[in-house]
């Protein structure tokens, strides 16, 4: 699903993110991606998202390389990719439901569509009954929830969050990660940047360690060549 | 997942309907938007109409000073002032043998007696004329030329007709309309170069005005565009704004022109009175309206589109 081959990422100014960072996820595969802050854990999760471009190196979304993509076909790309950011980014001006069907009203479904599978993806995070509520009405956890339904409503196949527990206390937290693991049970591929530790042991999944943008503990297979 | 093979897809139809769907919602939301927040669209609109005046007014004076001065080239008359020995039936037979020349549409005859009587009523001599024994005014003829011809075709038509044994002096006054038509030239040649200034100006007032709508909802944008959203998805609302911003702004303008007519109406049918003239302001013709309406949407849209282009491709992947 995601292969990296010698992935060097350097900001202007010089700072280096990454550094020669090789890493394969296979298809319906879960793993964690920890590390300090500024460890580069954002900056691979922003490669993956076609926001930043690697300086060096070679990154492949499933079988597509993302290095040489023109800017027209990125949204293509992104709408297989379910993002879950740590403040989970919602839009304050429009409800929840509104919130949650934004990737279908993108991609162009019925409307009928939309509201079965955008109820779905609410019922999912246990949030059917909020569909008509503001975000800024809801809890903390609830709104990472429904940033949750928002990424997985257009069923991708690959799910990406970045700190998705960074704010919550510790029992919402292993609530999150919970949902994660559903989705990864049904096929779906997940790749999840944490520095909640004790949560990551629980949960007896790969983990993937970055220090200083370059990886010093990796639990998956190596990147065949 | 390849970015075309994915089994949930829409299908085509679906997506059509969906992008017009869209189409519609944008339009809606754009125009809620600027109700919802009066006070900051009615005083954009008033700027792009304020600047949208200046060039359609001097546009519709111009057309005005055209219309009067076509009526004054078309009303060229030479006047013959015929010899003093002449007869009445000799001037009268020399006015038949005129009209039938090619080059003259028609003559109107002035009898040296009626020629008189005309002058004692108009000038206010009156009476003291009575006095005057003997008749000082010739018989004179009044030739408009045929219509085809130009300038250079009337001075010779003119120098012809002097050349005449019967014609004492001819007389052709057009330095001044020259003049005039010069002065219109330079005039017409001034609007243009200002229509193009201010609509500059009305471009970037409403890419300004959509630049700042841009940085309110950065936020917005960028995760749209996160999740997949294309260019021409997050564009259009905005490119519907500045439709909007265009056309209100345009039909102020045309309204504030319409009411500045009326204002400026009463006065000129006062000059008329004193003048004697039948010279009324033309307004804009149905065309003309259609014109500005579209040129002020067009150029609302190009302003949003030069807005929006710059601003989302600050959001790429470096």
């Amino acid at each position: 699903m995601i292969q990296f081959h010698n992935i060097t990422k350097r900001y202007p100014g010089g700072y280096e993110a990454l550094n020669n960072v090789s890493l394969n996820l296979q298809a319906g595969e879960m793993a964690f991606l920890t590390g300090h802050s500024g460890a580069g854990k954002s900056t691979l999760l922003k490669i993956i998202s076609l926001i930043e471009k690697p300086t060096r190196g070679q990154a492949i979304l499933n079988q597509i390389n993302l290095n040489n993509l023109p800017n027209s076909r990125i949204p293509y790309i992104r709408r297989n990719i379910g993002f879950i950011f740590q403040d989970h980014q919602l839009l304050f001006d429009r409800t929840v439901f509104d919130n949650v069907a934004l990737p279908l009203i993108i991609q162009g479904y019925h409307h009928t569509e939309i509201a079965r599978r955008t109820r779905a993806a609410l019922d999912k995070v246990g949030l059917l009954h909020k569909e008509k509520s503001l975000p800024i009405t809801l809890s903390g956890g609830e709104q990472q929830r429904v940033g949750i339904a928002r990424a997985v409503v257009h069923k991708p196949m690959l799910l990406l969050a970045d700190e998705p527990t960074g704010n919550l206390d510790p029992v919402l937290s292993r609530e999150i990660m919970q949902i994660f693991i559903d989705f990864h049970q049904v096929g779906v591929t997940v790749l999840v940047a944490s520095h909640d530790l004790s949560l990551i042991e629980e949960l007896q999944k790969p983990v993937v360690t970055l220090n200083r943008g370059k990886i010093i503990h990796n639990d998956l297979e190596p990147v065949d060549v | 997942m390849s970015d075309n093979t994915h089994q949930h897809r829409p299908n085509a139809l679906s997506r059509f309907t969906a992008w017009l769907m869209h189409h519609l919602q944008s339009l809606v939301f754009s125009l809620g938007k600027a109700y919802r927040s009066p006070s900051a669209t009615l005083m954009t609109v008033a700027v792009i109409a304020i600047t949208l005046t200046l060039p359609s007014g001097f546009y519709l004076l111009l057309k005005n000073i055209q219309t009067i001065s076509g009526d004054l080239r078309s009303s060229t008359q030479i006047s013959l002032f015929l010899d003093m020995k002449l007869s009445l039936e000799n001037a009268l037979q020399f006015n038949t043998q005129l009209q039938q020349r090619p080059d003259i549409a028609t003559t109107q005859f002035i009898s040296r007696t009626q020629a008189l009587t005309e002058f004692k009523q108009s000038s206010g001599f009156g009476k003291s004329l009575d006095h005057v024994k003997d008749n000082p005014l010739p018989h004179t003829i009044i030739v408009s030329p045929a219509s085809q011809l130009d300038t250079l075709a009337i001075k010779t038509l003119l120098s012809k007709l002097e050349s005449l044994a019967e014609v004492d002096i001819a007389k052709l006054d057009t330095e001044w309309l020259e003049k005039l038509f010069t002065i219109v030239e330079i005039a017409k040649r001034s609007v243009i170069i200002i229509s193009l200034l201010f609509s500059f100006a009305v471009l970037l007032i409403i890419g300004n005005t959509i630049r700042l709508d841009i940085q309110n909802r950065y936020q917005e944008i960028v995760v749209t565009k996160l999740i997949g959203a294309t260019n021409a998805f997050i564009r259009r609302p905005f490119l519907y704004s500045g439709v909007w911003y265009g056309l209100f702004g345009g039909l102020l303008s045309w309204l504030i022109i319409e009411l500045s007519i009326l204002v400026l109406s009463g006065p000129f049918d006062s000059l008329n009175l004193l003048y004697q003239s039948q010279f009324t302001i033309i307004s804009f013709s149905f065309s003309d309206f259609l014109i500005i309406i579209c040129c002020s949407t067009l150029l609302g849209l190009a302003g949003s589109w030069l807005a929006v282009a710059r601003h989302l491709n600050e959001i790429e992947p470096k």
